[in-house]
């Protein structure tokens, strides 16, 4: 395993650094309370005191507002340009869970039909994971066989263990990264600190609150479309869009134009969440989902089984946003424990 | 609080067995320990389910307008605040009367439910809240925590207007002390005391971080429309797009969409996942219509008009 | 031509315009890069994504068999914001087209069959695909008997009139079953809606397919009847009606279940459309 150490108080100088040379974001608190993953132009817009950020990093690859082309049709002529960029950039900060999540949503965006909007994003992007000091009550990833300091499927891991940072390289565009600052990444005491660092997980395991067992749960899903369990759940769920907007694997989109004048426009793919009522809504009035039991349904179907079905991966990471945000406490792990009992009782 | 949670389910009972109520909406345990969650009850051994304590702070009354259209008979445990939005919803003709039975609850304020789950253990259990004259005690099965109510009320609670429910067909608990407040819009003086580019810088950063959820606007209860502006396509008046304009557009018409029809029960606020303080919004136009009509706070007095859906021949007229 | 992103329409103009019914158009369709129609290679029951920009994308099947020409058709009702929008457009007007998307009907497993065709209204548009596929003289002696039974509402409603009473009767081995909801003036050929005919024509199931598309309530009504003809579910087969966006499986809309009609549909037979969740 290839490693690295970092002195914490260089941090900001490595921070500064990427900051010019790439397009870099990272966690910004914002009025004390709210943490975002927002581009940076230096260490000192960066926060590092947080447990997860409010909203999931997804943003840096599959952006809530994106100008997909631009057209111009005089009626004589019709032009489109596509609108796609390429800017070498650097995330860093992202934990685990949201690093599993970019995971899930990547075979979305690749496979028969290429969405370069978000591979070229993926393609000139650096990851860099920021192992978690403190696991929120909300927390679960360690029901989906991850942990608060699993690098798996960043480009470098960063842990931080009392004055310094242990640096594990994980691919080679983390190698690229290393090798490029290399007068911050020393070679010292790496094996101490990986057991230090083996130590701080275990440490971080005994934290979690929410004990989330999954056996089972997809056979239920699997067999029982129609479940009277949903009746239940259902009925508090407001409509609104913040689950699927905090989610870091929530990948739904809506496609529309915007005109600029007789001739000229733009069209725009937006965040969408399943859980509007028009999601479904067809031209003609027939709705699919006409109540809010059937998309609650669907997207607890979707998290616990659907994305596992089309990718076999899993479609939750454990991140716990939705759980905190749901201003009506809809919690994925109440309904994974309901859903165990209903299959064990038949 | 337990023994007004004791009465609670005893009363709910009670409706469910008599068949005076179909569906008892009201609070429930939560998945935290110090949160609370919506419940739909409707046999009489769910009462149980029911409890009453310092973590209540939704507004269950939106729920009636969708169960509106239903045939049942429903009851719905209501705070002061809370109870405001009945009155508001009998007058737009959201509800029927005689379908809703309103369970009236005197209440001492509800707990920060963020800042006070930052000091109890999580892995604990709640056991009751005991209501003090100055602070709640949250009694857990790893200890009791102290919560001065200076500190930890909810922000729109330390400027409470109606402890007790202005309507209530059955009222549970002891009766509320009211408060005299000086300054009821302290927070919105200061912020109209604001140069013009420190107001636009404020809420600039507030709105730039709107997620376009629509959480504020479903929990409303003053946002009953069947087709909301923000969904239409034609005429597009806000588009999809999250930019600061757009996200402006939307915070600014809704908040003037409710202008003397909100109640000022604070959920939007509450509901944020952004933490966008919209209270501030809402309540710079509640307290212009109330210097401007005289009127009180929407819904705190029963069968009181919209003062911008109403027309008197004494209405100042300036611009006329 | 640089194959675009797939979410980039490609530029295609309107050459001609028939007014099927009162509220239906057939429009054609030609690319302004003749490549891109040479490499488009759509299949009989696939859809494609038509743009008119400033208003927006609609999901279309392409009611063209590709063995018609090097041209599209497209069959489209006005009844959304969109297709009102391009029922406004005139021969001439610039539109955007990418697809083919969806799968496509399984024209290979039904070579050397008969084929039983059963439409309503404009849900004979995605049919019309293969049955011109079929019916081609290309593929012609590939495939069996060919009987299509169609109805609507009134004589007004019924689409592809050139098609149904002039074309098709004309091709050998060929024989179509046109019904009207009700009796009307100057209508001397059969009343009744179409589930009723087909347990009157009472097509046999013996090396047979019957592929069926039609508003929700024809497929209910129709399916039972075809079960006691003694059609097994694998030769039933129809096509979907979702509402899409992205066409290509990514912006989640269209799933019924694990599947995506835009990837995994439009077209399912009714063995597959019994294991889905009925959510559509």
């Amino acid at each position: 395993m290839d490693t690295r150490v970092v002195n914490k108080g260089q941090l900001p100088e490595l921070l500064d650094k990427l900051a010019q040379d790439y397009t870099l974001f990272a966690p910004v608190c914002e009025d004390e309370t709210v943490t975002l993953f927002k581009q940076v132009s230096g260490a000192q817009e960066i926060t590092l005191d947080y447990t997860n950020s409010d909203v999931s990093p997804k943003g840096c690859f599959f952006p809530q507002t994106e100008k997909t082309l631009t057209y111009t049709n005089t009626g004589d002529k019709l032009e489109i340009n596509n609108v796609c960029e390429e800017e070498k950039t650097v995330v860093f900060g992202i934990r685990p869970c949201d690093i599993k999540s970019i995971l899930a949503l990547d075979p979305v965006f690749h496979g028969k039909f290429v969405d370069e909007y978000y591979t070229n994003k993926r393609e000139n992007t650096t990851i860099i994971g920021l192992s978690c000091q403190k696991v929120a009550s909300t927390c679960f990833c360690t029901a989906f066989n991850s942990g608060p300091c699993d690098g798996s499927g960043s480009d470098l891991m960063f842990t931080e263990l009392g004055d310094k940072y242990f640096v594990e390289v994980n691919t080679e565009k983390g190698r690229v990264l290393v090798d490029a600052y290399s007068q911050f990444f020393g070679t010292q005491d790496t094996d101490q600190l990986a057991k230090a660092k083996a130590e701080h997980e275990k440490k971080l395991s005994g934290q979690f609150v929410r004990k989330v067992d999954l056996d089972g749960v997809k056979e239920v899903l699997d067999n029982n479309f129609e479940l009277p369990y949903w009746e239940k759940v259902f009925e508090k769920c407001l409509g609104c869009g913040i689950c699927t907007f905090v989610c870091p694997t929530c990948h739904c989109f809506d496609i529309f134009d915007l005109t600029n004048g007789l001739f000229t426009g733009e069209r725009y793919r937006c965040w969408d969440s399943c859980m509007f009522p028009d999601f479904t809504l067809m031209a003609g009035g027939h709705n699919p989902r006409p109540t809010q039991k059937e998309r609650v349904r669907n997207r607890f179907m979707h998290k616990l089984k659907y994305h596992m079905d089309r990718y076999n991966l899993d479609g939750c990471v454990g991140c716990g946003r939705c759980i905190a945000k749901c201003p009506v406490n809809i919690d994925i792990t109440a309904i994974i424990k309901d859903l165990k009992e209903v299959g064990q009782n038949g | 609080m337990m023994e007004v949670t004791q009465q609670l389910r005893e009363q709910a009972k009670k409706l469910l067995e008599e068949k005076k109520a179909d569906i008892v909406i009201g609070f429930g345990q939560g998945t935290e320990l110090t949160r609370t969650t919506p419940i739909f009850i409707n046999s009489p051994e769910e009462t149980q389910d029911l409890v009453w304590n310092a973590f209540c702070a939704n507004n269950l009354v939106k729920y009636l307008v969708d169960c509106n259209n239903e045939s049942n008979n429903v009851a719905v445990v209501v705070k002061g605040c809370d109870s405001r939005a009945v009155n508001r919803l009998l007058v737009d003709q959201q509800i029927d009367r005689n379908k809703v039975i309103v369970i009236g609850i005197p209440c001492p304020g509800q707990l920060d439910w963020h800042k006070a789950a930052d000091k109890i253990d999580p892995a604990a259990q709640l056991k009751e809240v005991i209501n003090n004259e100055d602070s709640f005690t949250v009694k857990t099965d790893s200890g009791d925590y102290e919560f001065p109510k200076k500190d930890y009320l909810l922000q729109k609670c330390l400027s409470c207007e109606n402890p007790n429910p202005v309507v209530a067909d059955i009222t549970i608990g002891k009766e509320q002390p009211v408060k005299n407040y000086e300054e009821r819009f302290g927070e919105i003086q200061k912020l109209e005391e604001l140069l013009t580019e420190e107001k636009s810088n404020y809420w600039d950063k507030k709105f730039s971080r709107c997620l376009r959820c629509y959480a504020c606007r479903n929990v409303c209860p003053a946002c009953t429309c069947r087709e909301c502006f923000v969904d239409q396509m034609k005429p597009m008046w806000v588009s999809k797009r999250n930019n600061l304009s757009e996200n402006t557009a939307f915070h600014l018409t809704r908040a003037f969409h409710v202008a003397g029809r909100c109640v000022d029960c604070g959920e939007c606020d509450r509901v944020c996942p952004v933490d966008i303080p919209l209270r501030n919004l809402n309540r710079k136009l509640l307290k212009d219509i109330g210097d401007l009509f005289e009127t009180p706070t929407p819904g705190s007095i029963e069968d009181l008009a919209s003062p911008l859906g109403e027309f008197k021949t004494d209405d100042p007229e300036e611009f006329m | 031509m640089d194959r675009p992103i797939p979410l980039t329409p490609y530029p295609a103009t309107i050459t001609k315009i028939v007014d099927e019914t009162g509220d239906v158009k057939t429009f054609t369709v030609e690319f302004e890069d003749p490549q891109v129609m040479e490499e488009f290679g759509n299949k009989p029951g696939q859809v494609a994504q038509l743009s008119v920009f400033g208003e927006g994308e609609s999901t279309i099947s392409i009611t063209s068999s590709p063995t018609r020409g090097k041209f599209l058709e497209f069959s489209v009702r006005r009844v959304g914001r969109l297709t009102n929008a391009l029922h406004q457009l005139e021969v001439g007007s610039k539109i955007g087209v990418r697809g083919p998307y969806g799968n496509c009907f399984p024209y290979d497993l039904m070579k050397g069959k008969d084929l039983f065709f059963i439409g309503g209204g404009i849900a004979l548009a995605p049919l019309r695909s293969l049955i011109d596929f079929v019916l081609s003289e290309q593929y012609r002696s590939d495939y069996g008997k060919v009987e299509i039974l169609y109805g609507a509402r009134s004589y007004d409603d019924l689409c592809f009139k050139s098609d149904l009473f002039e074309r098709w009767p004309k091709i050998p081995n060929t024989k179509v079953y046109t019904t009207l909801d009700r009796e009307e003036e100057g209508w001397k050929g059969h009343v009744g809606f179409v589930p009723p005919y087909v347990e009157e024509v009472s097509p046999a199931p013996e090396n047979k397919f019957a592929i069926i598309c039609g508003p929700p309530i024809l497929i209910k009504l129709t399916l039972p009847i075809m079960e006691k003809l003694g059609f097994s579910d694998e030769q039933i087969i129809t096509t979907l009606e979702m509402k899409m966006k992205c066409g290509i499986g990514k912006c989640g809309r269209c799933n019924i279940g694990s599947k995506y009609v835009c990837i995994d549909g439009p077209v399912f037979n009714l063995a597959q459309l019994k294991e889905l969740p009925p959510e559509y």
